[in-house]
């Protein structure tokens, strides 16, 4: 999804006296980044229009004094570029202290540092000693954008990369730079909220600790955690995301097992093929999702029971039953689904569903990310089973339900063994219900709406009882 | 002033500025002549030919700037900058206050030969009278059918749209009027793209000042060879400057370039007030390096000349400063200036516009510190060059052009908390 | 507001279709000239009249410095303080303006008559001192001439 490059013809330049080729079109910074040459740049971003406002890129063309920013340079055949000669190191020097002249240098309590560009910057390209001895300008410091986003004026160094997402990404047009020169400042409109259904991604392209997540404030330093791939349950489009966990070195008793073991923040896993960088704000509450109450002992009637006899009640169940049925959980993955299949797909007559519907209040279906069919695997069920809904005129006896968001009233006053990670509000208890991991406890894929399949990686451990599906099929 | 004037050739009456008054002075003859006999291109290379630079403050040569527009394009701009704005810039007024045909047909010619349809006047905002009068003007073009369809029955159809700034320097830098006319703040652009390629709404755009397009009815009527006899060599014609400061009659001069600078100040303007000695000269608008008295002497007013001795010839801005100003408590006014002026945008200036302000301020007020000199010195090469526009540079060059020839002052007022000129800007 | 809307309708007509969005500024001169000072809301009412994203417009208004936000008085004096006025005694006028109005430049006269405000360049260079009220440019000023325009607007 990023912005595609112009077709053009093929030429050579120098970059630090290094022969680069490069195709017509891109510009300097373009090339440096994908060839690992270090430029640095705040504002750019290369999915955006390009801002050219920071000037923290500025190179040196053949040889002449005046400086071109890299971010707004086109390449031209023979152009001789120097990323690092003596003006390109004072003009970087200059910039930093420009920038980080009104920066309250709040890093101690900012959560941004350790993954703040402004922080990287000054220890690479900045003075250690600041040259002002003015007071800094005061803005309106740390404050609710909206439920979900801090803002914090005094950081911002007004880079525009929020105010360009929402008018050109999200399309909202809901962030704006306001007033002039250094009391310009990034607002929202008063009178509405900053309820953009993407707000969350502005956390992500602020280079400084300007805009937060309030759901992450505070909770971890970021050099204590470490990401893992996974893929967002929230629709068919099966986001990329990565899933934020403290790194086991990190772990520490006084802690508990609690806050050693959970997801402290999601953020986009960068994925041409499926979101590109961006991800929607259901999809940075997948951590969320994943933490509602859950199933986790296995139970017969209501009672708990253990894992041997759950299934071996289950078994019985079935091998009894006269006309069973099954309905598949579109949140199942490729690997189960196949399990399934191999297992039970000739014993019980199969039934398909979208397990969720969207919400009311939601955004149903948009032109970005946002696919109305709220499960991840919808494609890959209909490919092995088609489209079936239940039907309870079928007098079906038994029913294995897989997945949750169903009541067992609707299934015809047949018995139910449920396959679950979920608590749901039932009327009665299940005849069998078997606890389920979740797509952070087991790795495996999905197949989105366009059939691209797309992975998760193994997260967490899941919790003693708790089964996976594709390994319960097979002992039914 | 012997050459043959372009401007100040009538006498200002309570009519002089209307329709039937131009045309009595010989108005909208080069349009019919141009309309009937010659080609865009013809007077495009009339144009180049006579030598005009823009007399906006950049001075670039305003033939080849049309040249770059790709005459091809379904849509091309033409945007007079009459945002008149550069502090000691008074002359763009006179043009709309006195002779406004002037202009429109001078825009009609520009956009005939861009194959411009729809042209703009971007005026600064503040603007009263020049504005009606404006009005008036385009009305009564419009009714006698030099704006318009088919114009004089040629076939070529242009209107020109009057649009009022809203208060901002900046939009007087042509990027920054282009993102003010589409509707948005006066945020410049940064280049490549330029204008010409690509300007208002993505089209090729070409911008000139008002001064630089009132000049051509005369190119076309008289022919570049007359208008390039004017002025020097690589500076031709005749230029509005306009006087202010501390002199007995400040005014607006029509002169030919290569005019010099102390003729200007001690005989057309009456020498400095009060029989004071001169102290310094800022020549070009306030953007343009101070030059001290020693320095004008033999000074003639041309963009070469004026190059040669450090500062800018610019918009023809004349301001003179007599002995006994505080030259601190002077760049102060100017510091204040760039700094409410920066649009904010980019780094180097928002952060150094209100920086340099603030120590320029404290100095003033008596609370200079040590090493405030070298920190501004440090500031504006942290600036020069490194902004998306050239407000940038304007803001840094007084303050490096006062410091480094009044050092001494900076110093002094720095070490005592107080003016060496008791803080005198009136003398 | 329909006739509001039809001032608009009125200003947007003498633009080509195509430069539609280069009426924000003319429509917010417009506006405050029927309402003296704009909000947020004059700012969202606009941008839906054209359809533009109203942080455009909002952008736009806080950014340009003709435009108030907050309210002004009948009569709202822009006195000049650059370069040139300054040369020749605008600091002493605007003390003077601050004495006899009774307020500091920013400020609104208690009786709602005059806002006093020091604004950069008004390109009147050659007749300063000089400043603006409402939309008349008075120039040369000296104290007997700011008491005679002043008399004559009370």
């Amino acid at each position: 999804m990023a912005v595609s490059k112009s077709e053009g013809a093929m030429i050579e330049l120098k970059i630090d006296n290094q022969i680069v080729e490069v195709q017509e079109g891109e510009t300097v910074l373009q090339v440096a980044q994908r060839t690992g040459i270090d430029i640095p740049s705040l504002c750019y971003h290369p999915c955006m229009s390009i801002a050219g406002n920071c000037r923290i890129c500025l190179v040196q063309v053949n040889g002449r004094p005046k400086l071109m920013p890299a971010c707004n340079l086109p390449v031209t055949p023979g152009m001789e570029i120097d990323t690092d000669s003596p003006p390109v190191r004072e003009a970087r020097r200059s910039v930093m202290q420009f920038i980080s002249l009104n920066h309250p240098g709040d890093c101690g309590i900012c959560d941004k540092a350790g993954e703040c560009r402004l922080q990287e910057y000054h220890m690479k390209y900045g003075d250690y000693r600041p040259l002002s001895v003015e007071p800094k300008n005061h803005q309106p410091k740390f404050y609710n954008l909206s439920e979900r986003i801090m803002l914090d004026n005094e950081r911002c160094i007004l880079c525009s990369r929020c105010v360009r997402f929402t008018r050109e990404i999200s399309k909202t047009s809901q962030l704006g730079i306001v007033e002039r020169g250094s009391h310009s400042l990034v607002q929202r409109l008063d009178c509405a909220s900053f309820d953009d259904p993407y707000s969350d991604n502005v956390i992500g392209t602020c280079p400084v600790g300007a805009l937060l997540s309030r759901d992450f404030l505070y909770k971890s330093r970021v050099w204590y955690l470490e990401t893992v791939r996974s893929t967002c349950t929230g629709c068919s489009r099966g986001c990329s995301v990565n899933v934020w966990r403290r790194n086991k070195h990190w772990y520490q008793r006084s802690e508990g097992a609690a806050k050693n073991q959970m997801a402290y923040r999601i953020s986009p896993c960068e994925n041409p093929e499926i979101n590109g960088p961006w991800l929607c704000n259901k999809g940075f509450d997948l951590h969320k999702a994943m933490s509602r109450p859950r199933v986790l002992a296995p139970a017969i009637a209501g009672r708990d029971a253990t894992i041997a006899e759950a299934l071996s009640a289950a078994a019985h169940m079935l091998l009894d039953a006269k006309k069973p049925a099954a309905i598949v959980s579109a949140h199942a993955s490729n690997e189960e689904l196949a399990a399934f299949k191999v297992a039970l797909g000739e014993r019980v007559q199969v039934y398909t569903r979208e397990d969720y519907q969207p919400a009311a209040g939601e955004v149903v279906e948009d032109d970005f990310l946002i696919k109305a069919d709220k499960n991840p695997n919808s494609f890959q069920v209909r490919a092995l089973f088609g489209d079936r809904p239940f039907d309870a005129g079928q007098k079906h006896d038994l029913v294995i339900l897989w997945g949750d968001n169903l009541n067992y009233g609707s299934l015809g006053g047949a018995r139910v063994i449920h396959l679950t990670s979920f608590e749901s509000s039932q009327d009665r208890a299940a005849d069998v219900l078997i606890p389920l991991s979740t797509t952070f406890e087991r790795s495996g894929s999905f197949c989105n709406f366009e059939g691209k399949r797309n992975i998760f990686e193994k997260v967490f451990d899941k919790p003693t009882l708790v089964q996976h599906a594709g390994d319960v099929f097979g002992r039914l | 002033m012997t050459a043959p004037r372009v401007f100040f050739n009538f006498n200002i009456t309570p009519d002089s500025h209307t329709l039937s008054a131009y045309q009595s002075r010989g108005g909208y003859q080069a349009l019919a002549k141009a309309l009937k006999e010659m080609q865009p291109l013809d007077v495009e290379n009339e144009v180049k030919a006579s030598g005009l630079r823009g007399r906006g403050g950049a001075g670039f040569a305003a033939g080849v700037k049309w040249s770059f527009v790709n005459k091809k394009s379904p849509v091309i701009y033409l945007c007079c900058n009459a945002d008149e704005g550069e502090p000691g810039t008074y002359k763009d007024r006179w043009i709309f206050e006195h002779s406004p045909h002037q202009l429109i047909e001078g825009m009609v010619l520009a956009s005939y030969a861009l194959h411009v349809r729809h042209a703009v006047i971007y005026i600064r905002g503040e603007f009263d009278l020049p504005w009606r009068r404006l009005l008036e003007a385009l009305k009564e073009a419009k009714e006698a059918g030099y704006l318009g369809e088919n114009i004089l029955g040629s076939g070529y159809s242009c209107d020109i749209i009057p649009h009022q700034g809203g208060g901002a320097y900046v939009c007087g830098e042509e990027s920054s009027l282009i993102s003010s006319m589409e509707g948005f703040k006066g945020y410049p652009k940064n280049k490549p793209p330029f204008p010409a390629v690509k300007g208002l709404y993505d089209a090729p755009t070409v911008i000139n000042n008002v001064e630089t397009l009132a000049n051509v009815p005369w190119i076309i009527s008289n022919g570049a060879a007359a208008y390039a006899e004017m002025g020097t060599e690589k500076n031709k014609g005749t230029k509005i400057f306009g006087v202010s400061g501390h002199v007995v009659n400040p005014h607006l001069l029509e002169l030919e370039l290569g005019y010099p600078l102390k003729k200007v100040i001690y005989e057309d303007c009456g020498g400095i007030l009060g029989g004071k000695a001169l102290k310094a000269v800022i020549p070009g608008g306030s953007s343009s390096p101070i030059l001290k008295a020693s320095e004008i002497e033999t000074l003639t007013l041309d963009i070469e000349s004026v190059a040669a001795a450090g500062s800018m010839l610019g918009s023809g801005a004349i301001i003179v400063i007599a002995e006994g100003t505080c030259m601190v408590r002077l760049l102060q006014v100017l510091t204040r200036f760039y700094a409410h002026e920066s649009c904010g945008q980019c780094t180097p200036c928002r952060e150094g516009t209100s920086w340099m302000n603030k120590i320029v301020t404290r100095i003033s007020q008596g609370k200079g510190r040590k090493g405030d000199i070298e920190s501004l010195e440090s500031i504006t090469k942290g600036i020069m060059g490194n902004t998306v526009c050239a407000l940038g540079d304007a803001a840094a060059m007084p303050v490096v052009n006062f410091v480094k020839k009044y050092r001494d002052e900076f110093e002094y007022f720095i070490e005592h908390g107080r003016s060496m000129n008791d803080g005198r800007l009136e003398i | 507001m329909s006739c509001l809307t039809d001032k608009f309708d009125q200003l947007a007509s003498t633009y080509p279709p195509e430069m539609r969005s280069s009426l924000v500024l003319p429509l917010l001169h417009l506006m405050q000239k029927e309402k003296k000072h704009l909000s947020e809301g004059d700012a969202i009412f606009i941008a839906n009249y054209l359809g533009v994203p109203a942080m455009q417009v909002k952008e736009a208004l806080t950014w340009y410095t003709m435009l108030y936000r907050q309210p002004v008085g009948k009569h709202v004096i822009k006195i000049c303080r650059t370069i040139a006025c300054s040369l020749l005694g605008a600091e002493r006028l605007i003390n003077y303006l601050e004495a006899k109005l009774g307020i500091k430049a920013g400020e609104t006269t208690a009786d709602g008559l005059f806002t006093l405000i020091a604004v950069e360049c008004l390109a009147s260079c050659g007749t300063a001192p000089a400043m603006q009220i409402n939309d008349t440019y008075h120039e040369q000023l000296t104290e007997a001439k700011i008491d005679q325009i002043l008399k004559e607007l009370s």
